[in-house]
């Protein structure tokens, strides 16, 4: 359908016009949300189509595909000089990682925006700022260059700093300062190994192929463990995993709830992504030494993040946690090394996204409506507001794993890689489920059921809105249709991850 | 026709220095004193026409100099560009700021002359062209950081900055005896080989390395490089803010233009003995001048001692030195100067709506002014070293260098140097993220404030710069490279 189009280009920058059309808008900003929405509206189209119209088995002879290099198989393939004298181009593709995230990214930001619909203060600024984050996400994931890969990557920090900054609560200063100085030096790890592995590879190209193809023989051993060491840090904070996970719970907490959504849907997706993309690939021997590492602290976060939800008293906080302890998976599923195991990250990636959407829309609808999160004051919502309630459910539950819903077809191939790779030591992740089941209803009974509680004006409290009601609804329909078909992302993934398991292997 | 063929080696600071004589003159004839400030942007803007037609769109060749003194190349055509922008911004900003001050003849006239004397240091070829230049840009900032006389303030920053001037260049000056008593030339190029051939017979080691610490020591009074840093935010603050601009953006750079040629051609043969000392007050300078911005309240002080920290990031290019680090740290020169003078023109413009210079004043600013907020939030990200912006671009080359220096030829403690590097940019996003913080997202006075035309071009003409730089930073790069290659002597580097 788009031989001749550049159509991943088209769709990155629709939001950024969207952006500039949004600011500009002057006295009209009362126009700014349907201007926002239709520009994220026709991204998320355009992905759409995309979507239907990627190869689920690539060839490599079809139009429109990069031909015949050996790395991965990406569709829609563009490249542009840009710099020349230091070999960097702006090259934009997608294979069968990309495209789910890059479909979460245009659904989530559309979503959100629909959401944000009440905001009454400087609605400009925020529905433009959430475009240029999409621009950013966009970017991310699916750039081929590592420079752009990293200009976009921190292109994304910027709106966040502002959404925080600005709509955020009362904490948000401080919020918004450590998640911006927090991710930008993980950043900088990475900005550091980017140029070694530039420097070391001597092809005089940013390119992540060209760099993955040299590295094959100019990348030593010493060299890929130190370069890993920084990569992985640089993404792991962002993903986040314990111990560099403490710029999420404040980040979190005090921003706006569209927020919430943006930054746990997308930006944690983007650690994930940069270590299936980067690390693992183009530095094998570094991803083989720290096997083990990576495998710790993803039980690490597994578990960590899982316990501290238990002793959570604010709704939003908890699913923050729960966010450290979800994406854990992800980070477990990789650390196998297996075809199964890494698609399953790769799925929980997508699977987080969706899920953990609908449960930060649904604190933000309990925040509006009750006026407080704290599960304390809370209690017998389900009265007043019997649709929010049902939904709130529905979202704890995919989030804890219910077979049928989305989030358990990862969880439950993340054990059975694990299982395979090491055996019992699969019972350590396991406990989570418990810990996560007894949360999440723990929090459901002492919040939505139960006696209505007399700490709050319950009497003004009424169910959920319209522009609240669909985003959530929209959701939960897509996690039950993946959680019934997830075959439909797997054809997605499968063909890709397997390309990067013959990277892995050193092959070509 | 041999004098003709001096006055066209010299041409560049003849046009400055008549339009330097004429302009004091001027000031009684017009009314308007405007009308000062559009004619000294003549010269500017010419000779920056000459330069870009020279470096970036090859329309003409600039001949080779007649004078043994000055040499006209790449490099130093970066250089003379680099002031004359920073020329440009300073005047545009500042009829506004002295609106209401005497003899502002003197002061364009003044400023000219500082010009001119940076311009020779760039173009100089001897140890004596480069100090009488040093010295003719040095005695006019003297008077300019001064100009307001009846201002307290403004009078001990001149006599500060005189006193410390005063004791650098006699630093200087010595060093540059004991290298003529050594190698028996001020040629610049020459002292290498000379040094080399050893015709003494003598061990000339321990001279050379007094010579080296005193020029660190003068030089590093003009670059604000720790622990010679005193002066600077005393003088910033105290200086009209256009002045702190020209002394922070351009002023400084001269400092570097003078570092380069000495210890890169001249002294590039006892490399080892002052780079570890170099790479060290580098880290210290960067480090220091970030963590004292911190907690700066004035606006001017906090941006002095953030271009002292960006003045440790220049100074990776003495131990690294290759040609790619030279061009990295020429770039980010070039990029400083646009973020660095933008930044200290909406200071500027603050001051000349009454906002004042306190840190507090900037609050609730992108209500009153969302243009001077987007503009500062522009240079102030791009400071920081924020992709997708010029200062991330020159930060990139430049840091990278010392990363390439460490891979080949091999593992080396140079790569600290980008790590410092890089967690000192992570530190300064704190308070340049603060200022913004202000502007955003903490209320202030709700009166909207209106900037003075003519401030707006000039802060426009640094912001269009600072995005294109960052935007489409090819050009500029490939320009830093054919400067970098005018220090043959250096490896290339490049990648």
């Amino acid at each position: 359908m788009f031989e001749n189009i550049p159509i991943i280009s088209i769709i990155i920058l629709l939001p950024l016009i969207g952006a500039i059309a949004t600011f500009s808008l002057g006295r009209y900003e009362k126009y700014a949300k349907w201007v926002a929405f239709s520009f994220s509206l026709a991204a998320l189209v355009l992905s759409l189509l995309v979507a239907v119209d990627f190869m689920v088995e690539p060839d490599g002879s079809a139009t429109g595909y990069h031909e015949g290099n050996g790395f991965f198989d990406f569709q829609y393939y563009e490249e542009y000089s840009w710099i020349q004298s230091l070999g960097i181009r702006y090259i934009v593709g997608l294979d069968g990682i990309g495209l789910p995230m890059f479909l979460l990214t245009t659904l989530l930001t559309t979503l959100s925006i629909v959401f944000s619909w009440d905001t009454k203060q400087r609605p400009k600024e925020y529905f433009g700022l959430m475009l240029i984050l999409e621009v950013g996400v966009l970017g991310v994931f699916s750039t081929l260059d590592y420079f752009v890969f990293y200009v976009f990557w921190e292109i994304v920090l910027i709106p966040m700093y502002f959404l925080i900054g600005v709509w955020g609560g009362p904490r948000k200063d401080y919020a918004a300062i450590k998640f911006f100085i927090y991710t930008h030096i993980a950043s900088l790890a990475m900005l550091i190994a980017i140029m070694a592995m530039y420097f070391q590879a001597g092809v005089n190209s940013f390119g992540m192929e060209d760099i993955w193809r040299a590295g094959l023989s100019e990348f030593g051993r010493t060299f890929q463990i130190i370069a890993f060491a920084a990569t992985f840090f640089g993404f792991g904070v962002k993903l986040p995993m314990v111990p560099f996970h403490t710029w999420l719970p404040d980040a979190h907490v005090e921003a706006p709830t569209a927020g919430s959504v943006l930054l746990a849907g997308l930006l944690l997706k983007m650690g994930g992504y940069g270590i299936i993309r980067v690390s693992m690939p183009t530095l094998p021997a570094g991803a083989d030494a720290m096997q083990l590492v990576m495998a710790a602290i993803a039980i690490a976060s597994i578990l960590y993040g899982a316990m501290v939800c238990l002793a959570q008293r604010d709704l939003k906080k908890m699913v923050a946690y729960s966010s450290i302890s979800h994406m854990g998976f992800v980070l477990l599923g990789y650390a196998t090394f297996t075809q199964l195991g890494i698609v399953a990250g790769v799925f929980q990636m997508f699977a987080h996204g969706l899920v953990t959407a609908v449960l930060f829309m649904m604190c933000g609808v309990v925040q509006h409506h009750a006026g407080t999160r704290m599960i304390p004051s809370l209690g017998g919502l389900s009265k007043k507001m019997p649709n929010a309630a049902t939904m709130m459910t529905i979202g704890f539950l995919a989030s804890l794993g219910l077979p049928g819903l989305v989030s358990f077809a990862a969880e439950f191939m993340v054990f059975a890689s694990v299982y395979q790779t090491w055996g019992l030591w699969l019972l350590l992740p396991m406990i989570a489920v418990a810990i996560t089941a007894g949360y999440y209803l723990w929090a459901l009974q002492r919040s939505m059921f139960g006696p209505m509680t007399d700490k709050i004006d319950t009497s003004h409290i009424h169910d959920i809105d319209w522009f609240e009601g669909v985003p959530v609804g929209t959701l939960i329909a897509v996690i039950a249709i993946f959680g019934v078909f997830p075959l439909v992302i797997f054809q997605y993934i499968d063909p890709a991850v397997r390309i990067v398991q013959v990277l892995f292997a050193g092959g070509g | 026709m041999a004098v003709w063929n001096y006055l066209e080696s010299l041409m560049p600071q003849l046009v400055l220095i008549v339009f330097a004589l004429v302009l004091p003159a001027l000031d009684y004839l017009f009314k308007d004193k405007r009308v000062l400030a559009l004619v000294s942007l003549v010269p500017l803007v010419s000779l920056v026409i000459l330069l870009v037609g020279w470096l970036f769109l090859d329309v003409w060749a600039m001949s080779t100099s007649m004078i043994d003194l000055i040499e006209v190349n790449a490099f130093s055509g970066l250089f003379m560009l680099v002031f004359l922008f920073v020329g440009i911004v300073v005047v545009l900003g500042s009829p506004e700021f002295i609106r209401t001050d005497r003899n502002q003849g003197e002061y364009y006239s003044l400023i000219l002359l500082a010009i001119t004397g940076m311009t020779i240091v760039a173009e100089s070829t001897d140890l004596i062209a480069l100090f009488v230049g040093l010295e003719i840009a040095g005695i006019s900032s003297f008077a300019l950081s001064g100009f307001r006389k009846t201002e307290k303030r403004s009078a001990e920053a001149a006599t500060k900055y005189f006193i410390i001037g005063g004791f650098s260049s006699a630093l200087t000056l010595f060093a540059i005896t004991l290298i003529y008593g050594i190698a028996g030339t001020t040629r610049i190029v020459g002292i290498e080989p000379i040094l080399a051939g050893n015709p003494a017979g003598i061990d000339a080691e321990p001279m050379l390395i007094l010579a080296s610490v005193l020029l660190m020591a003068g030089l590093g009074f003009k670059i604000a490089m720790v622990p010679f840093h005193m002066w600077a935010p005393d003088v910033y603050e105290g200086a009209p803010t256009p002045i702190s601009g020209l002394l922070a953006a351009a002023s400084k750079k001269m400092g570097f233009a003078a570092l380069f040629k000495i210890f890169l051609i001249g002294m590039i043969l006892t490399k080892t003995d002052w780079e570890v000392a170099i790479a060290a007050l580098a880290i210290i300078t960067m480090t220091v001048g970030n963590l004292i911005a911190v907690s700066q309240t004035n606006i001017k002080r906090m941006l002095a001692y953030s271009s002292i920290a960006q003045a440790g990031y220049i100074l990776i290019v003495l131990p690294v030195g290759t040609q790619y680090a030279l061009a990295g740290g020429l770039l980010h020169i070039l990029t400083h100067a646009f973020m660095k003078s933008g930044a200290f023109m909406v200071v500027a413009a603050m001051g000349a709506i009454a906002i004042g210079e306190r840190l507090d004043g900037f609050k609730g600013l992108s209500k009153r002014s969302p243009f001077l907020a987007l503009t500062m939030t522009l240079f102030l990200l791009s400071l920081a070293g924020i992709p997708p912006l010029a200062g991330f671009a020159s930060k990139f080359v430049l840091f990278s260098s010392s990363v390439y220096a460490s891979i080949d030829p091999g593992p080396s403690w140079l790569v600290w140097l980008a790590v410092a590097g890089v967690l000192n940019s992570a530190l300064s996003l704190y308070y340049y993220a603060r200022v913004i913080k202000y502007m955003y997202m903490e209320k202030g006075p709700e009166t909207t404030v209106k900037v003075p035309p003519i401030l707006t071009v000039a802060i426009l003409f640094a912001v269009v710069m600072v995005v294109g730089i960052g935007l489409f930073p090819d050009p500029f790069v490939e320009a830093c490279r054919t400067a970098a290659e005018a220090f043959a002597g250096l490896p290339s580097g490049w990648p």
